[in-house]
């Protein structure tokens, strides 16, 4: 898994779509044909705001990521990103 | 996204991401498990 940086701009992947359940939410990459479930509601609130926060700590923060949670969030984030269901944000 | 996709809830994982686990304590890799699963539906055509 590669390192996963915190304090950088992500978003959603324009080609995920997101569903969200009771356990959190399922993703489903159009492009690559996978699926991945989020099984906490906190990360899918993670996940969501990652497009409107100035970073992905930011966005923990808001989603009420405690610093306990938060190498827990971050290594979820970094296979997020690896699996292609999450990229980096690039200024506009 | 399909519906049909929610078929797939019941299936198992069949699919868990490689990692460099050397610096990362096992709690950490537990909890991260537990917060994140991924699976591929290829070799699925045909099933939806």
């Amino acid at each position: 898994m590669t390192d996963f940086d915190l304090d950088a701009a992500w978003q959603l992947h324009p080609q995920v779509s997101v569903r969200p359940e009771r356990f959190g939410a399922l993703l489903y990459h159009f492009g690559t044909r996978r699926l991945s479930f989020l099984k906490s509601p906190a990360l899918l609130t993670v996940v969501q705001s990652l497009e409107s926060e100035p970073s992905a700590r930011s966005a923990c923060a808001r989603a009420g990521i405690g610093a306990p949670d938060l190498p827990a969030y971050t290594r979820a984030l970094a296979r997020l990103a690896d699996s292609q269901m999450i990229c980096g944000r690039t200024a506009a | 996204m399909p519906d049909s996709t929610t078929d797939l809830l019941e299936r198992p994982a069949d699919e868990v991401a490689d990692g460099d686990v050397a610096d990362v304590q096992p709690d950490e890799l537990v909890a991260a498990d537990l917060l994140v699963e991924e699976i591929s539906i290829d070799g699925m055509c045909g099933v939806y």
